[in-house]
């Protein structure tokens, strides 16, 4: 599972862009706000990809550290080399869901939660994020104004000039089933929709493992989305 | 030989030592300097490393060599076209001024980086930012060092590689001889202000000079300098104007903010504009960081790629004092050499 990531890493365009020749400065992690939060070294996971090593590598790609960037791209502006760690970390994310590596790790498995969520919203509404997806009993932390502006949508968004769910112009407002057709037909033709595939396969085999199961030993992923929530 | 004239262009250092020894071998040498007076650059540093010596006292003595090795010595004039004709050059300058000559030594000497370009340390915004040579100036006029406020500092941070070892400015060579001078300074604040702490920013600290690594030893030891192996990334002026600094201490792999009361940023050289004015008229050629390129980086420094035009000092590359020196007699050499080889 985890062999020739070197030459997987080197095969992304975005390593080439990414990671010419890094001298271990630290100039990105002094700029990257996520460096400030978590115990996330930017530097770090330049010069580990710099030196190719196998084991690191595969130990990066199991790790919570790949899940804390931003991908604000702070780093790029200030590097003195041109490199830009951001794009080094889209390529190890990539890695690590294509291999299941993410499912080793905490931040890794929330990428299951984030397929459901943001993935699905983007392929059913075209939004990311919907109005009518982030719902209160799921998402607490939004609090009581947000529960006020869920039950009161239409008027809400109405009263700000928002055209939610409606033809025509204007911010929020339905997206035709010919460009979600072709949104869909994007995904399918660049591996979007096999990347959650994927990583819906990785999920349940992690629900397996835990013994989130359904009377017939198939995954329960209500249990497991519940176990991720939780964790 | 006795007969022929080299025109050297750049009163500085390197300049004022080929052509007082040029004319000690009997040439007719004149020295021409765009400025008021010869010396260049050196006339604004305080004290030179490793040694704490006086550039006034190596000024002044560079310019009694050429006084009385006779030296024709031409302040105020620029030069701005060199002609070659035959085997001879007609150097033009200002107000239709012209010098002929039988080889030409190119001594123009260097830029220091504009700091403003790096927006993100707030030089020229933030007024407790300063760089190397501010701090120079301030020392030879003032001999102190205080903030915008008028305040001794109690904390100084240096950071080395401003303009030096960046793609983002488009200067990826190492000026050489900015760690060096960052451990002068940090040692000179430290003598003059014993409660200032001081904070040296560097990636390598790159002490390749003689006694270089016992300047560093003594910051250490005796001056308790502290060095931090990190790349500044942005510097902010707070409301009392101290200046905020982050990093990341590399050694520890830790981000790292912190306040200090100046920052004095060392900058690098650069090829000097004049320099760029005369490659361009004369098909001299550059190398990949803008000096001027040698005919042969190895046996032949001095010759630049046009026969009969040659080059000293920073114009061919960022160096220190001791080393412009030793370079302006290897280029004198070179001259003589070729004048011996010339056939009449």
């Amino acid at each position: 599972m985890y062999s020739d990531l070197n030459q997987r890493l080197k095969a992304d365009v975005r390593l080439e862009e990414g990671l010419q020749a890094c001298m271990n400065c630290g100039i990105c992690t002094a700029i990257c706000p996520a460096a400030e939060f978590y115990e996330y070294d930017p530097r770090s996971i330049a010069i580990t990809v710099q030196s190719g090593n196998e084991e690191k590598i595969a130990a990066l790609l199991q790790s919570d550290t790949i899940w804390y960037c931003g991908q604000c791209m702070s780093c790029k502006t200030r590097c003195p080399r041109n490199n830009c760690p951001g794009l080094i970390i889209s390529v190890l994310r990539k890695l690590s869901q294509e291999t299941g590596a993410f499912i080793k790790s905490r931040m890794g498995r929330q990428q299951y939660l984030i397929v459901k969520t943001i993935g699905a919203n983007l392929l059913q509404f075209g939004y990311c994020v919907h109005p009518t997806s982030l719902v209160p009993a799921t998402h607490p932390e939004q609090g009581p104004v947000w529960r006020w502006i869920y039950e009161n949508m239409q008027e809400v968004y109405a009263s700000v000039g928002a055209n939610l769910d409606g033809d025509g112009p204007g911010a929020l407002r339905k997206i035709s089933d010919k460009d979600l057709d072709e949104l869909h037909q994007i995904f399918e033709v660049s591996g979007g929709l096999k990347l959650y595939q994927t990583i819906e396969y990785f999920s349940q085999r992690k629900a397996i493992e835990l013994g989130l199961t359904d009377p017939n030993g198939e995954a329960d992923m209500e249990k497991y989305t519940q176990y991720l929530l939780n964790e | 030989m006795n007969n022929k004239h080299v025109a050297v262009i750049g009163g500085g250092i390197a300049g004022m030592e080929a052509a007082s020894v040029l004319a000690r071998q009997g040439l007719k040498v004149t020295l021409i300097e765009k400025q008021a007076n010869t010396g260049g650059k050196l006339n604004d540093w305080d004290h030179l490393f490793p040694d704490f010596s006086s550039p006034d006292e190596l000024v002044n003595s560079l310019a009694n060599k050429t006084k009385d090795s006779g030296v024709n010595t031409v302040c105020n004039t620029e030069i701005s076209r060199i002609e070659r004709n035959g085997k001879r050059f007609e150097l033009r300058a200002n107000q239709d001024v012209r010098f002929f000559a039988d080889a030409v030594l190119v001594a123009s000497g260097f830029n220091v980086f504009d700091a403003t370009i790096k927006e993100e340390y707030g030089y020229g915004l933030f007024g407790n930012v300063i760089t190397s040579v501010d701090f120079e100036k301030r020392m030879k006029k003032h001999g102190q060092l205080h903030t915008i406020q008028g305040t001794a500092p109690k904390r100084v941070a240096i950071i080395h590689c401003v303009g030096s070892r960046d793609a983002k400015v488009g200067n990826t060579y190492c000026s050489k001889v900015c760690c060096i001078t960052g451990i002068k300074q940090a040692i000179e604040i430290s003598e003059m202000l014993p409660d200032c702490e001081v904070f040296c920013f560097y990636m390598d600290l790159r002490l390749y000079g003689s006694k270089f690594d016992s300047l560093y030893l003594q910051a250490q030891k005796r001056h308790k300098i502290q060095f931090i192996r990190g790349r500044l990334s942005e510097a902010a002026e707070r409301a009392d104007k101290s200046i905020q600094i982050k990093a990341e201490d590399t050694l520890q792999g830790r981000p790292l903010r912190m306040t200090v009361d100046m920052v004095i940023l060392l900058v690098g050289m650069e090829p000097g504009v004049s320099t760029s004015q005369l490659i361009q008229k004369n098909q001299m050629t550059v190398d990949e960081n803008g000096f001027l390129k040698s005919a042969n980086m190895h046996c032949a420094r001095n010759q630049s790629t046009q026969e009969g035009i040659f080059m000293t000092g920073t114009a061919i590359c960022p160096m220190a004092v001791n080393e412009t020196l030793e370079n302006a007699r290897s280029a004198a050499t070179e001259i003589i050499h070729f004048f011996e080889n010339r056939r009449p």
